[in-house]
């Protein structure tokens, strides 16, 4: 019966769009999808879709005994609930069938500018130009599929640069979404030009799709057009401070970050959990980008008599502080972001890498067919080697992808398919499930340098002990302390 | 249960129709303005009423209803509005210039029959991304995406306030609003900033809990620092945001929550304040008017999903003290701008503009009657 249904809603589509459904656009489309979509058919622009909204019982898996305050029972807690969409954008026409291509944005740091924003210097145009090979790769191969498979025209991904100067990135949104009319858009890094994207997403209602931003706070602005597909430095942090704290038992943790909204946001949660565990940050030292000279900074940390040192910046940045750090005899153990996981770091840091432990959106090491078929792609197309923000970005994009396949020609059905997606989306950096938040919960890792290699390690293989979590939200669990299961 | 819910509530309110209690005014004639009435298009994202001319702003063009006789007129690019989305306007109440703040495009002003363009090559303006426009005295205040930028109407000097001259934690401003003395920028990630114009001092109010995703106590100071809105009346700031509004009467902070209030949302996209115990809000699920803060009293406007009729719910606290149906609700429930034009309201939706007609409005609460609810087969 429940076959016949998804058959019939699959008819039912067809009709509705006005295009015929081929036989590969069925075949991604799964009951759960196709019950969405029954539900969002013939919606008049004033009503909003019967869809059961996700509920998480816990924002992010924090642990009790890191949650904000958690001694006292907070008025309102946020995130739980999924936010809707409550416009009349799924009723919105589809465009004439003259329509040449589907496009696709693309908004990252491409171009070597000075960008107040990004701490004044640009230094990401690395970072962004893997994101847009792996967008790119994931466009090329859809094509080579069909292209948009309801009128058999092909994806365009139209590409930006957010890496100008007085905010541009805003600029290029309202562009896109007015102007080239995108359908969805993909980026940024730079979580100050995130920021900005995501606001003017929200007034034009179109979907952003972040892949390479990994600012907790990206996510929590409550935007119903936002949404997340790469862990973030809140999931990265619960588990550095778990392996450091819980596990090293090391009481005098010091941190020395860049000098921009990276290193500032990066390192709140680790602040954070620092405090609440019982072992708050000794000493937080800032720099500038690219300063080369840390002196000041190591010295006041040395005489803090640390037991680690956690780095969040740049790699290149990470390098340079760890090899200055045991020129002067400071030989605690080294810890960073994500972005330490470089070849650019291990160039610099040199032997001095070994044993370095980084926080890891996800673990490069698995087995994987996709994995393996995407990296064989992607060597075949760029002649190099797909490294996290490639791998991300080609996940973002194949998830855009399938969602305006599925969903047609219409901005708020786009985002509808990709909000009420039943299941985690097997990307090639592994399973990503959407929170209520739409953010990305899906595992983390701890990297490793490990004789001249990066080893990716799971909670599980590095046996670090986690906090309880509880199953029940703050405000319903009662004033006491959730530190205990309840 | 939702159902069962509505229909002890409608029985409460014929219950309580034999006696007068105090209650609010209700909006109960409502009149749409859509593409079909003349406006360039449907999304409307300010609305901005100056005597009886309404100036409103949409995602393509600029319109002008004369409230008198109903003619409308509307400017697109091609008449020379120099970019298609208005998200803001204001007026000079000195000149009667309309100031636009266009989303992508500047600063624009409308003025016999011209338009005068601003954008961040020509001039101070620090972002063509303006959310807001305010007029303040002699100067314009434009809220942009990369800061505030303030134009003297006076000497034509610029200046750009951003984290390195005032307390901006985050530079993305999102509304901004002058009146008493006091320009208030609302700032997302960087809650409300004041700046007294008398003194040229900056003031900051941030969410004390200091943290994204709860709000500690109710009653604590702004209940977040994402905020879409601010608005200074009667010595009051109102604040809105995506997780809830807030009150501050210079002494006391009062929070206000879908869970506690008549808010038919905690996703609030903007307000207007008509008084220090009287505010609008723009919420994804209607329209929601805190209109006597003592005692909690609100009425929330919705729209029937499946009709052209709408409901007005008055409550106090979460008790529903009556439900008045009426033939015309509001246009939509998404919405996006509101202003207050005399006793009548102006609600800007994303489908159509709403005129909310206030013969005998009375503010404050007064000895009446409850309406009695018509029981319905749909659900409330």
């Amino acid at each position: 019966m429940k076959r016949f249904l998804f058959l019939l809603v699959l008819a039912a589509a067809s009709r509705a769009g006005g295009d015929e459904i081929p036989a590969e656009l069925k075949a991604l489309i799964d009951p759960d999808t196709a019950e969405v979509l029954r539900r969002l058919d013939g919606i008049s622009p004033y009503e909003v879709p019967d869809l059961k909204l996700r509920q998480d019982t816990n924002y992010a898996n924090t642990a009790a005994d890191v949650e904000p305050f958690g001694k006292v029972k907070p008025y309102k807690e946020h995130f739980l609930l999924q936010m809707e969409y409550t416009g009349p954008g799924r009723a919105a026409p589809e465009p004439p069938m003259d329509l040449k291509s589907v496009k696709i944005g693309f908004i990252g740091p491409l171009m070597s500018t000075v960008s107040v924003a990004t701490g004044g210097r640009s230094h990401e145009e690395a970072l962004g130009i893997k994101m847009l090979q792996g967008a790119r790769l994931a466009i090329e191969e859809a094509n080579a599929r069909g292209g948009y498979l309801r009128r058999k025209i092909p994806f365009e991904l139209l590409v930006t640069n957010d890496n100008g100067l007085w905010g541009s990135s805003g600029n290029e949104i309202v562009k896109m979404a007015y102007k080239d009319n995108v359908w969805a858009i993909l980026g940024t890094i730079d979580s100050a030009n995130s920021h900005i994207a995501i606001r003017v997403a929200l007034k034009a209602e179109l979907v952003m799709m972040n892949t390479g931003d990994t600012d907790p706070t990206f996510i929590e602005t409550n935007i119903p057009w936002v949404m997340r597909a790469i862990g973030d430095d809140r999931q990265q942090s619960y588990l550095l401070m778990d392996y450091l704290v819980r596990k090293m038992n090391y009481k005098r943790i010091g941190i020395i970050r860049a000098s921009n909204r990276y290193g500032r946001f990066g390192v709140r949660e680790v602040k954070d959990s620092a405090r609440r565990l019982g072992f708050p940050i000794v000493i937080e030292m800032a720099y500038r980008v690219g300063a080369g000279d840390y002196s000041l900074q190591l010295e006041r940390m040395s005489a803090a008599k640390l037991d680690a040192v956690i780095h969040w910046g740049d790699a290149e940045d990470s390098a340079v502080i760890l090899n200055q750090m045991r020129r002067m005899g400071m030989n605690q153990p080294y810890f960073a972001s994500d972005r330490t996981v470089s070849p650019e770091f291990e160039k610099t840091a040199g032997a001095a890498a070994e044993g370095v432990m980084c926080g890891y959106p996800w673990n490069p090491d698995r087995r994987d067919a996709r994995l393996e078929a995407f990296r064989a792609a992607f060597r075949k197309r760029f002649g190099s080697e797909a490294e996290t923000y490639a791998s991300h970005g080609y996940d973002g994009m194949n998830l855009l992808i399938w969602a305006v396949q599925v969903a047609g020609l219409n901005r708020a059905r786009i985002r509808d398919i990709l909000a009420y997606r039943s299941k985690p989306w097997p990307g090639v950096t592994g399973d990503i499930p959407f929170s209520a938040a739409l953010d990305d919960l899906g595992e983390v890792f701890l990297a490793r340098y490990e004789k001249g290699r990066w080893k990716y390690y799971s909670r599980e293989e590095l046996d670090i002990p986690r906090g309880y979590i509880p199953k029940r939200d703050r405000v319903s669990r009662g004033v006491v302390s959730a530190a205990l299961p309840q | 249960m939702l159902r069962i819910t509505a229909l002890v509530a409608m029985a409460a309110g014929l219950a309580a129709a034999e006696a007068p209690r105090k209650l609010p005014y209700v909006y109960t004639k409502w009149k749409h303005f859509t593409v079909a009435e003349g406006l360039p298009n449907d999304h409307i994202f300010a609305v901005k009423a100056d005597g009886s001319r309404v100036w409103v702003g949409t995602e393509n063009g600029l319109a002008l209803i004369d409230s008198r006789t109903g003619k409308v007129r509307s400017w697109t690019e091609k008449d020379g509005l120099p970019w298609r989305v208005v998200t803001g306007i204001d007026i000079d109440p000195k000149t009667g210039d309309v100031w636009l703040a266009l989303f992508g495009g500047g600063l624009a002003r409308f003025s016999g029959g011209r338009f005068d363009h601003w954008h961040q090559l020509n001039s101070g303006l620090v972002n063509d991304v303006v959310y807001g426009v305010a007029v303040e005295n002699d100067n314009v205040w434009a809220a942009t995406t990369a800061g505030a930028s303030r134009y003297n109407l006076r000497t034509g000097e610029w200046t750009i306030f951003t984290e390195k001259n005032a307390p901006m934690e985050e530079i993305w401003n999102y509304g901004v609003h002058y009146g008493d003395g006091k320009v208030h920028l609302a700032v997302w990630g960087s809650g409300v900033l004041e700046y007294d114009v008398a003194t040229g001092r900056w003031k900051d109010y941030l969410d004390p809990d200091g943290e994204m995703e709860i709000d500690l106590y109710r009653d604590d100071g702004i209940i977040h620092v994402i905020t879409t809105a601010a608005h200074y009346v009667e010595k009051t700031l109102w604040v809105s945001s995506y997780f809830g509004v807030c009150r501050y009467d210079g002494r006391n902070w009062r929070g206000f929550f879908n869970q506690d209030s008549g808010l038919p949302s905690d996703f609030n996209n903007n307000l207007k304040a008509r008084s220090a115990n009287e505010a609008w809000f723009a919420t994804d699920k209607g329209v929601g008017a805190v209109v006597d803060v003592a005692t909690n009293t609100w009425v929330a406007y919705t729209r029937d999903p499946k009709g052209k009729s709408g409901k007005a719910v008055v409550t106090r606290d979460k008790e529903v003290l009556e439900t008045v149906e009426m033939e015309t609700g509001i246009p939509h429930n998404y919405i996006i701008a509101l202003d207050i034009q005399g006793s009548d309201v102006w609600v800007g939706t994303s489908k159509g503009l709403g005129w909310g007609v206030g013969e005998g409005y009375y503010p404050g609460l007064k000895e009446r009657p409850p309406v009695v609810a018509r029981e319905r087969g749909d659900r409330p």
